[in-house]
């Protein structure tokens, strides 16, 4: 579904990424964690071209999206993101959030869009507030709604960038309660997080990070129970 | 001091008509240098240095000379070639939307930058081409921040009128002129003038402060 090969991406001098590989099949979910400025958040935006990359090769869904070739809007329309700080359009509402994409990049009819909409709004439990602005939502809600957001363009992976860090902890839970739902659908998914038991419970696969290059993978238990690497034993004496 | 109202009184009907004239020229500016103004400043934030270039030196040239300058050079340098004799008005308009564009403009980019880039980010991330992440997020967004700044352009663009007075453009302030030159007296035309200016900025700014009001509460919904 997504193959990265040697990945390479610097912000003028610094060098984040360096020589990243990862292939990820289809209905995988794998949780990348790794500490603060080990470039994983990079990493997840280069997947999709928020950030543009420096060398080696992205291939979403078999199109090289570092081709400039690639009709990269198109590409994106099948990978869905979901941010730290939501970014949800303020000046819409929640139904329209969800809708305005696939209305204004598929061509859907408003009234198909939001009757779609309706049922994302259903499986993320925030049906009564479709007409609500975002900001009158808590941000455990807001997130919801991004995810929602990101599902109605269909798409075929998503990506979630540190979704649960801006929250209050209490609203952490009803967020990756839903993708967890989303893990048990078959969704191929990208995740950047803190949180381990996240990663445990629901990862197929565990990817550590640090200082711009992959450390060690594995499946979860494996990694969190018996660790390899000084490094990723030093992160998670630390976390867990 | 005796003070001549049978002067005011005299040139009333003119004054009347050169503020029809200087509403009419200040909202062609306005909207002209709108449109205008928006073009130049999506052109100055490309990303290509060279589609930047030009519409940097237009800022720089229209901010950085003055108006009345401007205005001659248009007048009795530019509208000849394209019509004679040339219209004062039709040179004011120009003049007065080609220097409120470069303003305008600056405004707009300062507004749209001031958004957040994850609404860029999000609205590209859902497929959305730059052009219409542009259109659906970032400009309705960019709108309401920007009144506050384009209000007080429209009400510099207002004053700035009267220099069509130069061009012998007959708006308020030519009206003015007129009469002091015609009774060699110069509180009666003058202070009637300056009132007239006064109660069509003071009506603008209370237009503006109510659009901005309904702007803010369209938020609160």
């Amino acid at each position: 579904m997504i193959s990265v090969k040697n990945l390479k991406k610097s912000f003028g001098t610094n060098e984040v990424l360096k020589d990243i590989s990862l292939e990820v099949s289809p209905q995988e979910v794998v949780v990348v964690i790794g500490p603060s400025g080990s470039g994983k958040s990079t990493f997840i935006r280069c997947l999709n071209m928020l950030e543009t990359i420096n060398g080696g090769h992205v291939i979403v869904d078999g199109k090289d999206v570092t081709d400039k070739k690639t009709n990269i809007n198109e590409v994106r329309t099948e990978v869905g993101m979901v941010f730290q700080h939501f970014n949800l359009f303020p000046h819409k509402t929640i139904l329209e959030n969800i809708t305005l994409a696939p209305i204004h990049v598929r061509g859907l009819k408003k009234a198909e869009a939001e009757k779609k909409a309706k049922v994302l709004l259903e499986k993320v439990g925030l049906s009564e507030k479709a007409s609500a602005y975002p900001d009158s939502l808590s941000g455990g809600q807001k997130q919801r709604v991004a995810i929602a957001r990101a599902l109605a363009m269909e798409p075929k992976v998503m990506l979630f960038d540190e979704p649960t860090s801006a929250l209050d902890p209490e609203m952490v839970g009803e967020v990756l309660e839903v993708m967890k739902q989303l893990a048990k659908d078959g969704m191929t998914m990208i995740v950047v997080t803190h949180e381990m038991g996240f990663a445990r419970e629901v990862g197929d696969r565990v990817i550590f990070m640090d200082n711009g290059y992959i450390v060690e993978e594995n499946e979860p238990k494996a990694l969190f129970d018996a660790p390899q690497h000084e490094r990723t034993k030093a992160f998670l004496s630390k976390v867990l | 001091m005796d003070f001549r109202f049978d002067i005011i009184a005299d040139y009333m009907p003119f004054f009347l008509k050169g503020m029809g004239i200087t509403i009419g020229v200040s909202l062609a500016g306005v909207i002209v240098g709108l449109l205008l103004g928006l073009v130049i400043a999506l052109g100055k934030m490309s990303s290509n240095r060279w589609i930047q270039l030009p519409f940097n030196i237009y800022i720089n040239i229209f901010r950085g000379t003055p108006l009345l300058v401007q205005l001659l050079i248009i007048h009795f340098g530019i509208v000849p070639l394209f019509m004679s004799p040339s219209n004062p008005i039709v040179s004011l308009v120009i003049g007065l939307s080609l220097n409120a564009a470069a303003y305008i403009a600056e405004i707009f980019r300062a507004g749209i930058q001031s958004i957040d880039k994850g609404q860029m980010e999000a609205a590209r991330s859902l497929g959305m081409t730059r052009a219409q992440a542009m259109k659906l997020v970032i400009l309705p967004q960019a709108v309401k921040r920007v009144i506050p700044p384009l209000g007080n352009e429209f009400i510099v663009l207002l004053k700035e009128s009267s220099l069509g007075s130069v061009l012998a453009a007959p708006e308020l302030m030519y009206w003015g002129r007129a009469a002091a030159g015609q009774y060699i007296r110069v509180w009666e035309p003058y202070i009637t003038v300056a009132l007239i200016y006064l109660v069509l900025t003071l009506s603008l700014t209370y237009l503006m402060n109510y659009v901005e009001r309904r702007m803010s509460t369209d938020d609160q919904r």
